[in-house]
């Protein structure tokens, strides 16, 4: 596989750092406390898990995260610099369901970032290439998004997050949409694209096997206010298998997290 | 049978009939003369009607850059930010239920019974449902979109251009339809009413000498009229927005639209 | 408080239309002969509803209204559902009647005089000509917004044909029932006051083109008023129904 085209980042590449973060959304009645004191430290290649119940802001954070929200109180640093705005050349971002522009095909979706900063269309086209590659959506470049299936959608997404080659890759609940069979086979593929590329990656999910499946780290949060209640490591080794979904590890890891969960519900 | 089959037997048993029923003698010459002496008629005296048919289109032409121009133009701005568009929105869907018809004699106090009469109350007739869809198009774009393009760093002119504009095209040019077709229809509405020119004065005019085969022409030269601006607008359609063939939404927020706005009269 | 500002904010809006408007008038900007001040055109308003004439106008228009909207709502909502309930029938049928809705009905209308002569039945029946096929349209839409799901749940609860009516389609229906019957209305008002306007010897319709062709401003401004704010009013009235009705609708 081609490398992705390189973009000299700032030190430390990947890393992401959460300080002290507040959140308040103020209503005419009153101000609702969305995250209250939320600090977080993700190293560079790591696969973090966001889990939690919902209102508890992950998706919140996730946004802030993105420059796509800015926090009342505390800091957020991304590569060792704030990101007071969306800066595609730091944080690639994948949301719920397939985001993707309905009048553009695959390759188009992919090369979207790009053409926004005027990149030469040969060039695009060969970026985006690599990135459908990297996804395993080699010839699927010229489809429109419906005639693509859910999983085949969130491919895309990916890719287009990827195009750029951001040091961080941020996730809101990209699977959420699709049916089980599908869920497992896409986390398989997101390891796979994680482990080829070294990615940090943050990931929201409502789904604590997943999260479990997916992460290096699982931190739980819980609502009213929003705050990281627990913050697990998952010692389970690489490659993930479906078999480990019935280990003992993997079961006590599931366990605890529920518990959270159900405490603060 | 099929359906494609009897419904095509049914178009042409309908012309037939229409042949056969006036020269049986089974329907006076007067309520509906036969299909043969209409054609007859209007070829006849193809002079005539292609002057006024010049006058008609010329007058449709100014109508609906003034309507569909003015009417996206608006529907754009109100559409796209929420205050005016809470505030104003139910207003001029109120002002819809008004039969607007009784604005042209005004229109002829004020401008005479020439062109500028037939063009400024047209351009009223067609102007309210394009506005109407064009802001209803703007408010069901996905907001999903839009934060995904923000996520790239898209700024305020590349989300206008790129996803704004397109992402509303099906619900514009559904707009476009039904202003156009009701620019047509108060361009010859009004020169039915009072004028000294165009196809609706000679419906008109022959109607007052009970010449059914002249006033039968005329009604079947607005017909191709209204049918081969719809059949252009299809056609834009198809070639403007293929993505659109999939997307249940933007065809569902289109269909939506489009019967409560279809011309009245 | 917020819906209460929002009111007060259109109010405002139509009370600065109608300020702007007696501005124009009154400081002599746009020749007041060609358009009366609007404390004079509403005067002139309060003056017309009082004359015998005028009120046997609408009287006459209002008779037509009804009359094309009672026979053309049964008529189109029994095609409809004969439409709806039938899917060949519906396949044959739906694109003649989309054509048939998208063509310009107006056009139509020396036709209605060629038949009917100039009176009563002429424009009944261009009323009923303009509104039947979105009655037809609305209906089949109607009959087609009942879940397929809601019916199930009715048929595996043993509920009779009766109950199935009653209970599953015209809750489901009404919705969508109410807008139809706003739209038609729109669509027959215009169709009836067209036909006035067109050949008639009265109704309002009438009355306002003959106004226009002697260029009596006042008058024909306030008719037009008159109009316009019975329209708002009906439709408003509907609309204020339909929400009431739909409040369970997400």
């Amino acid at each position: 596989m081609q490398p992705l085209a390189n973009i000299t980042p700032l030190k430390p590449a990947g890393a992401v750092e959460v300080r002290n973060v507040g959140q308040i959304f103020k209503t005419t009645t009153q101000d609702v406390v969305a995250l209250e004191d939320v600090s977080l430290d993700v190293k560079p290649g790591r696969f973090v898990v966001l889990v939690g119940p919902s209102g508890c802001g992950k998706s919140t954070l996730l946004m802030m995260m993105a420059g796509l929200r800015q926090q009342t109180s505390g800091t957020i640093t991304i590569s060792g610099a704030p990101i007071p705005e969306p800066d595609p050349n730091r944080v690639g971002v994948v949301f719920q369901e397939a985001s993707l522009f309905p009048w553009l095909t695959a390759e188009e979706n992919v090369e979207f970032p790009l053409a926004l900063r005027g990149v030469t269309k040969s060039d695009r086209r060969a970026r985006a290439q690599d990135a459908l590659k990297l996804v395993g959506l080699d010839g699927f470049g010229k489809r429109h998004p419906h005639e693509l299936s859910g999983g085949m959608k969130q491919r895309v997404s990916i890719a287009r997050g990827l195009v750029q080659d951001p040091p961080v890759l941020l996730m809101d609940e990209p699977f959420a949409a699709l049916d089980e069979q599908t869920r497992m086979t896409m986390g398989d593929e997101l390891l796979r694209i994680w482990a080829a590329t070294g990615k940090t990656v943050v990931f929201v999910t409502h789904s604590l096997t997943e999260a479990v499946y997916l992460a290096d780290e699982v931190i739980v949060m819980s609502p009213r206010p929003g705050r990281i209640v627990d913050h697990l490591q998952v010692s389970l080794p690489r490659p993930r298998t479906y078999e480990m979904l019935s280990g003992d590890t993997f079961g006590s890891l599931r366990d605890r997290i529920w518990r959270h969960i159900r405490k603060s519900a | 049978m099929t359906a494609a089959t009897l419904r095509r037997l049914i178009v042409v048993g309908l012309i037939a009939l229409w042949e056969i029923l006036p020269r049986a003698g089974l329907i006076p010459e007067l309520f509906l003369p036969s299909l043969s002496s209409t054609l007859a008629a209007g070829w006849n005296e193809a002079g005539e009607y292609g002057h006024a048919l010049a006058v008609t289109l010329y007058e449709v032409a100014i109508s609906m850059a003034f309507a569909c121009g003015g009417g996206i133009l608006l529907g754009a701005i109100v559409g796209s930010l929420p205050r005016p568009r809470i505030l104003i929105m139910p207003m001029v869907s109120s002002l819809y239920a008004v039969p607007l018809v009784i604005l042209y004699p005004v229109f002829t106090v004020w401008l005479g019974i020439g062109s500028e009469s037939k063009i400024a109350f047209a351009s009223i007739y067609g102007f309210l449902p394009t506005m109407l869809a064009t802001a209803a198009g703007i408010q069901t774009i996905d907001p999903q979109l839009l934060l995904a393009a923000r996520s790239m760093g898209a700024t305020l002119s590349q989300r206008l251009v790129r996803v704004i504009i397109p992402a509303a095209i099906p619900t514009v040019l559904s707009g476009l339809r039904v202003g156009g077709a009701l620019v047509i229809v108060g361009v010859v509405v009004s020169e039915m009413l009072i004028s000294s020119a165009g196809i609706g004065y000679l419906i008109s005019r022959y109607r007052t000498i009970l010449d059914s085969p002249h006033v039968f022409a005329g009604v079947l030269l607005v017909l191709a009229m209204a049918i081969a601006f719809n059949a252009a607008i299809k056609w834009i359609e198809r070639k403007a927005a293929i993505w659109q063939t999939g997307t249940r939404a933007g065809q569902n927020a289109a269909e939506e639209i489009t019967p409560t706005l279809q011309p009245a009269t | 408080m917020r819906g209460l500002g929002v009111k007060a904010a259109r109010v405002a809006i139509v009370v600065a239309l109608f300020a702007i408007w007696e501005i124009l008038s009154r400081s002599g900007i746009v020749n007041p002969r060609l358009l009366p001040s609007a404390s004079d055109t509403l005067a002139t308003l309060g003056d017309l509803l009082q004359r015998a004439s005028v009120r046997k106008d609408l009287a006459v228009t209002a008779t037509e209204v009804v009359t094309a909207f009672a026979l053309a709502v049964p008529v189109g909502a029994l095609i409809g559902f004969l439409i709806a309930e039938n899917r060949y029938f519906a396949d044959v049928a739906k694109p003649l009647l989309f054509f048939a809705f998208s063509i310009p009905k107006s056009i139509f209308l020396p036709m209605f005089i060629l038949v009917f002569g100039v009176g009563f039945a002429q424009k009944v029946g261009f009323g009923f000509f303009s509104t039947i096929f979105i009655v037809i349209m609305s209906t089949t839409t109607a009959v087609e917004s009942v879940k397929v799901e809601h019916l199930t749940v009715a048929r595996s609860y043993g509920a009779t044909p009766m109950q199935t009516a009653f209970r599953v389609y015209l809750p489901s229906m009404l919705p969508v029932l109410l807008e139809a019957l706003r739209i038609s209305m729109i669509f027959n008002l215009t169709g009836v006051i067209l036909a006035e306007m067109y050949a008639s010897r009265d109704g309002i319709g009438h009355q306002i083109a003959t106004w226009g062709e002697n260029f009596q401003m006042k008058q024909l401004l306030a008719g037009v008023l008159m109009i316009a704010v019975i329209a708002i009013t009906f439709n408003e009235l509907v609309r204020w129904v339909e929400t009431r009705c739909s409040h369970w609708r997400t």
